[in-house]
């Protein structure tokens, strides 16, 4: 039982407590700002991938496709070091920001992907009756087929932003102070002398969080498919 | 010019297509077909599957864009200018210049236009001076594909009403979107229209939960909405249930009987035979025999269109 008592000890310290509390706070401004990042990229990276194809948006979609290629095809954790020891190595650039760019433009990728299959996944008739009525394309696409395809692409994205919170745990790689690295500082310290208490109420937070993003994401569908079965 | 009071002069042309050719890849699904459909005319596009009926039809929207020849409604031009139609062009041409310097004959000129047409000599860069012809050509003519939709309404085989709208959204969409009416007007003939099919009390109803033939109906009059010169139909009744293809055609037939213009593609014999005013047979990307239903119905000339009306009726 020495294991539970330890967990007891563990939440009643405020010095844990208070290096569960930093970490935490990394993981979740992180998480959050990279959230936004990438799916602010994907929606525009998406939206530019399935533009007709014409003279001068060659351009733009050949970066976009070769952007989606790199990044899909490349490991986080070697993204990761590129940003903090090649592009932003220089003193005093935030560390945080360095990961949330990392980290919101590995996102991006992933959302343009799933956005892309999710505007595709629309019935084609649907942007044809658009069309045939004389709206342009940029109204049927608003109005019509994006409204759509969100349904479609909510389950998708939900995906992506648990696995973006859970894999922010690989920036203790690079020295900064999250939710598993606290884990790590403790389990290391003199008194607790084990890894295997913080590990395991580390990994209840981390649950814990993506159970309510797990949630939030139900509700969303929920109402969104509300128009589907009136 | 080109607007509807005009328009609406019986026997004036409203859609014109010219020598229109269609390909997916290597497959010539039109391979050059011509017609002009009149106002007020009611045309029955029949023949087997495959033949390219419905690639006609929407090349008449633009739909599908065609590969070649071009597309008129009322006296304004939907594709691009051919320039194999503009002796001007061919002439302003690289590929006539260097035929001209080696030419003899005093005829030259027409022997040269007329081996760039058959032979479809033009390259893909005939020089400024061509671009230029053409541009004036199509400056001269052309008219905005979405304003030609606004008058042209379609209809199509599986319905398409927006499923994200409820069905008094599907019908005032468009008409307000394009700022043709306001919100308030848009409604008002929304609510006439569906009154007239019957359906009103479903105008706050999504899609999902409509039969077959009231999605169909309710096609049909989101396409009256925009009050359009001409109506497109592609095979609006193939993906009905049968009892239900009745309320579909009846719909039809009033709006024939209306006066509207009208070009249908369809499986339906009995339905062309009443309706339509002329009827096209079309096989292998060609019309191969056209006529009053009268005269294509019961005394077909060509072969094929002999052997398909006898599978068919």
């Amino acid at each position: 039982m020495k294991f539970f008592s330890q967990i007891v000890e563990l939440f009643s310290t405020e010095k844990y407590m208070d290096i569960i509390w930093e970490g935490l706070q990394t993981t979740l401004i992180i998480s959050v700002l990279a959230a936004l990042l990438g799916l602010l990229l994907g929606t525009l990276v998406a939206l530019v991938t399935i533009s007709p194809q014409s003279g001068w948006m060659m351009v733009p979609k050949a970066i976009c496709k070769a952007y989606v290629t790199i990044v899909r095809g490349t490991p986080m954790a070697l993204q990761l070091f590129i940003m903090a020891y090649v592009v932003f190595a220089f003193r005093g650039f935030p560390e945080e920001l360095t990961a949330t760019l990392a980290f919101g433009i590995n996102s991006g990728a992933y959302v343009a992907e799933n956005i892309r299959g999710g505007i595709l996944s629309v019935d084609i008739g649907q942007t044809e009756a658009g069309r045939a009525l004389g709206l342009t394309r940029k109204i049927t696409l608003s109005r019509i087929v994006i409204p759509q395809a969100i349904k479609n692409v909510i389950p998708s994205i939900g995906n992506e932003l648990i696995a973006l919170i859970k894999e922010t745990s690989i920036v203790s790689m690079i020295g900064m102070f999250d939710l598993t690295m606290a884990a790590k500082i403790i389990g290391s310290g003199n008194n607790m002398a084990s890894y295997i208490v913080p590990m395991t109420v580390v990994a209840l937070f981390y649950l814990a969080i993506v159970y309510l993003l797990t949630f939030g994401i139900k509700l969303i569908e929920r109402r969104l498919r509300a128009g589907d079965k009136r | 010019m080109t607007n509807g009071d005009n328009g609406n002069e019986t026997g004036a042309r409203s859609v014109y297509i010219k020598d229109v050719h269609k390909s997916f890849g290597s497959l010539h699904v039109l391979q050059g077909v011509s017609t002009t459909i009149h106002n007020g005319e009611k045309v029955a596009v029949i023949g087997p599957s495959g033949s390219g009926k419905s690639t006609l039809l929407r090349c008449m929207n633009l739909l599908e864009e065609p590969t070649g020849g071009e597309v008129w409604l009322d006296d304004r031009l939907l594709t691009r200018p051919d320039p194999y139609f503009y002796p001007e062009v061919l002439r302003a041409s690289k590929t006539y210049a260097s035929m001209m310097a080696q030419a003899t004959a005093a005829t030259a000129d027409e022997q040269i236009l007329q081996r760039i047409r058959v032979e479809k000599l033009l390259r893909r860069h005939e020089g400024r001076g061509f671009r230029t012809a053409l541009a004036a050509v199509e400056q001269k003519n052309r008219l905005d594909i979405n304003h030609a939709r606004q008058r042209m309404g379609m209809v199509f085989q599986h319905f398409n009403l927006f499923n994200n709208m409820t069905v008094l959204q599907n019908l005032t969409l468009a008409p307000v979107q394009l700022k043709l009416k306001t919100k308030e007007q848009a409604e008002q003939r929304a609510m006439e229209l569906l009154e007239r099919i019957g359906l009103a009390d479903k105008k706050d109803k999504y899609p999902s939960t409509l039969s077959g033939g009231q999605k169909q109906r309710i096609a049909i009059v989101r396409a009256l909405a925009m009050n359009p010169e001409i109506m497109l139909f592609d095979e609006p009744t193939s993906a009905l249930d049968p009892e239900m293809v009745g309320e579909v055609l009846d719909l039809i037939k009033q709006l024939a009987n209306e006066g509207m213009t009208m070009v249908i593609v369809t499986h339906e014999m009995g339905f062309a035979r009443e309706v339509a005013d002329r009827v096209l047979f079309m096989d292998g990307g060609n019309i191969a025999e056209e006529g009053t239903p009268a005269e294509l119905f019961s005394s077909p000339k060509n072969a094929r269109t002999q052997e398909f009306l006898s599978k068919v009726l």
